[in-house]
């Protein structure tokens, strides 16, 4: 019994006592007040048990333990969840944070909590549709992303219907929520290679249609974030099979040869990095090979003149005069 | 805590509503009205502007995303760190959006600008000491904000504090804030180095800039407060003609920057009697070059005649310790006696201790009649390339 101040409530009190008054909360009798009070005082309890204060250590092992028991049996996760919207301004951050300190528990290789939420993956399809709402769309995102660290949570995710809304997430007109939205979903598509490739390949088509519309949106932060990130996922070779695919479609080389010439020229740089990868391709089909070859000249002294200032980026002027090269030398197909 | 919400979407039905206002992302509701300042070099300006269905001024920051490459991460994470504090002392973001290429920031107008635009532009020679208790004061609640929700911000100085037209002080800069919780894990000290803080350096405190084992935490920001407190009573900011190497010797040897005042600075007075006090063959003001060659020749200069009080002078020692250990918390802090003189001495509120700086409010604005205003800044157009591919 400690010394001095309160004595301590034990992890199954404030669990009951938190979800009592998050239940009251979420009934929204006309006892709100008293409940939002409530919820306050207990997340701050189970915040402090799990990361402790400026004065006092965290708790020990055991009581963590028998914390992360209660959570699972008493399903508070998930209503926490489902009533952030409703909990104050700093509830909401602290139940992100006890939330991503329960997740990273381990026992030895196992993580409890990763396996907790594969059976509630309601948790993370309501986590998802947080980002509908401004109030709580950040702190949903700390947490989706925490999530996205563990492969099973990630395939989840992926492959859920609500993953699809992500590409109207990243373009909300809120910029905070819309760049929080898109480090989501990109670390999604990226953090597990094999899961993520597997992944683009058996949807291809719904992924890059929708796509399409992220690199054609409005709005230059969108279109050139959606830009850089299809780059980098072309170019990783676990993503061999998408990337034939996509550089077999003439369209996707016009939109390419479009974007180069944007007037913003970080756009136009990130249209290189994809645009190469056409042209390197040593097996160009049909269409693709008659439009490089329609504006063989034209692409010539257009790269010529493109980004001369960048001379002290040499692998960029390196891939630069290849590519030159690769065009001035293309000859059409013989006819059979 | 008032449960205001600050976002676009309505407010809740309870809520108190003062300045309750949604700002669309749309060209036509902003009337650009004059340049504020730059921030991040180039990339970012400040204008004061006018939201046109609410009829209010408003300060807009726009970063021109186009002319950066890595750094839209930095800005990014700002908006939304700053999104996630709230506190009538943190600097507020109403709004963000994106317009063409430029990352587009709608906050509260602060009506007399920063500390530093002050010192510049009235007080060359400091803030008279009650307007900093006022200031110090409230910059100290945030930074309790702060650092109890987990971050070390990094970047106290004068440019960063912003007072409004209430004469309420605001905590701006949080783009160099960084966590100390991580990893689920609240971290007793953090080694990051902030890369992007080269113009932050001379209020660094010594155990950040020294980069060793130990590392630092929330503790660091009270050295850089004390920094400020000496930057706003002399005008000038420490270390201000120093090399960066030697402000680091200096910094890692102890020797603390202070207040200049009479017990502090007599050899400006030239006399060489009494005054030679003990403190001050360790102290080192920092800026004793620059403020002698344009004090000419000091009789009279108010540095050498004015006194600030014992109060004042061991609030900025207190936060200037060596060893974080010894320095106070930001709570313990504002609990010090030279927050409690402009009670005890009866002072006016802080807009009126800035006069004659005039606060940028509606009716100095005269916004009565604002469709008088030209526009100086139309979100400009950018011509097409000319070039047709054949597809």
């Amino acid at each position: 019994m400690p010394l001095f101040g309160k004595s301590q409530k034990s992890p199954a009190e404030v669990v009951k006592a938190l979800k009592e008054a998050v239940s009251a909360l979420e009934r929204g009798d006309k006892k709100a007040e008293k409940a939002q009070e409530d919820v306050s005082k207990n997340l701050l309890l189970m915040k402090n048990m799990l990361y402790g204060t400026s004065d006092a250590e965290p708790q020990t092992d055991i009581m963590v333990a028998q914390l992360a028991q209660e959570l699972y049996n008493s399903n508070l996760l998930l209503l926490l969840i489902q009533n952030l919207n409703r909990i104050d301004f700093e509830g909401k951050k602290d139940v992100a944070q006890v939330f991503n300190n329960i997740l990273r528990r381990q026992i030895g290789t196992r993580s409890p909590t990763v396996e907790y939420i594969c059976t509630k993956p309601e948790i993370l399809f309501t986590l998802m549709r947080g980002y509908e709402q401004q109030e709580i769309a950040l702190n949903c995102g700390t947490m989706l992303r925490e999530c996205a660290r563990y492969e099973a949570l990630a395939k989840i995710m992926l492959y859920s219907d609500d993953f699809f809304n992500f590409f109207r997430y990243v373009e909300v007109s809120t910029f905070d929520i819309a760049s929080d939205a898109f480090s989501t979903f990109k670390e999604l598509l990226t953090r597990h290679k094999l899961l993520c490739a597997e992944f683009l390949e058996l949807n291809y088509d719904k992924v890059f249609s929708h796509y399409q519309r992220l690199l054609n949106s409005e709005n230059y932060v969108t279109r050139r974030q959606s830009l850089k990130l299809l780059g980098e996922l072309l170019l990783d070779r676990h993503n061999f099979t998408v990337m034939t695919r996509y550089i077999s479609n003439p369209d996707n080389l016009k939109l390419m040869m479009n974007m180069l010439k944007e007037k913003s020229r970080n756009i136009q740089f990130e249209a290189f990095h994809v645009f190469k990868v056409f042209v390197a391709n040593p097996n160009k089909p049909k269409p693709i090979l008659e439009i490089l070859l329609r504006n063989q000249d034209k692409l010539v002294e257009f790269l010529t003149r493109f980004h001369t200032d960048r001379s002290e980026d040499e692998q960029f002027n390196d891939e630069k005069a290849y590519l030159i090269k690769q065009i001035k030398e293309l000859k059409p197909l013989p006819d059979h | 805590m008032s449960s205001t919400s600050h976002s676009q979407s309505p407010p809740p039905p309870n809520s108190q509503n003062e300045e309750e206002c949604i700002y669309e992302p749309d060209t036509n509701s902003y009337l650009i009205m004059s340049m504020l300042g730059q921030c991040c070099g180039d990339v970012g300006k400040v204008y004061l502007a006018f939201h046109v269905p609410s009829k209010t001024p408003i300060a807009l920051k726009q970063f021109n995303v186009d002319k950066i490459k890595d750094e839209m991460e930095n800005i990014q994470n700002e908006i939304i760190l700053t999104r996630q504090l709230r506190h009538p002392n943190v600097v507020m973001v109403s709004a963000s959006f994106v317009l063409q290429s430029y990352v587009t920031v709608i906050s509260p107008l602060m009506a007399f600008g920063s500390c530093r635009d002050l010192l510049n532009r009235h007080f060359t020679e400091g803030l008279p000491e009650l307007a900093i208790s006022y200031i110090l004061k409230d910059i100290l609640q945030a930074l309790d904000y702060i650092h109890r929700k987990g971050y070390v911000h990094r970047a106290v100085r004068a440019s960063h504090i912003l007072v409004n037209a209430n004469g309420e002080a605001v905590l701006s800069g949080l783009r160099y804030a960084c966590r100390l919780v991580k990893n689920g894990r609240w971290q007793r000290s953090v080694h990051s180095f902030p890369t992007t803080s080269a113009r932050n350096l001379n209020w660094l405190s010594p155990e950040l800039l020294e980069q060793n084992l130990q590392g630092y935490n929330e503790k660091s920001d009270m050295y850089s407060l004390g920094v400020t407190a000496c930057e706003l009573a002399n005008g000038v900011a420490p270390f201000q003609d120093h090399p960066p190497t030697l402000m680091l010797t200096e910094k890692v040897r102890g020797y603390a920057p202070v207040l200049l005042d009479c017990t502090t600075c007599p050899q400006f007075a030239d006399t060489g009697q009494q005054n030679s006090n003990q403190t001050q063959a360790q102290a080192d003001s920092g800026v004793g070059d620059s403020v002698g060659s344009n004090g000419n020749s000091l009789e009279g200069n108010s540095l050498t005649t004015r006194r600030f009080t014992d109060h004042f002078h061991r609030f900025a020692e207190l936060c200037l310790q060596r060893d974080p250990e010894n320095r106070p918390s930001a709570s313990q802090l504002l609990g010090h006696s030279f927050f409690k003189l402009p009670r005890r001495m009866n002072a006016p509120p802080l807009p009126q201790l800035l006069h004659p700086v005039i606060p940028l409010t509606k009716e100095v604005l005269g916004l009565q009649n604002y469709e008088e205003f030209q526009v100086m800044d139309r979100f400009g157009e950018m011509d097409l390339n000319s070039c047709e591919w054949d597809f």
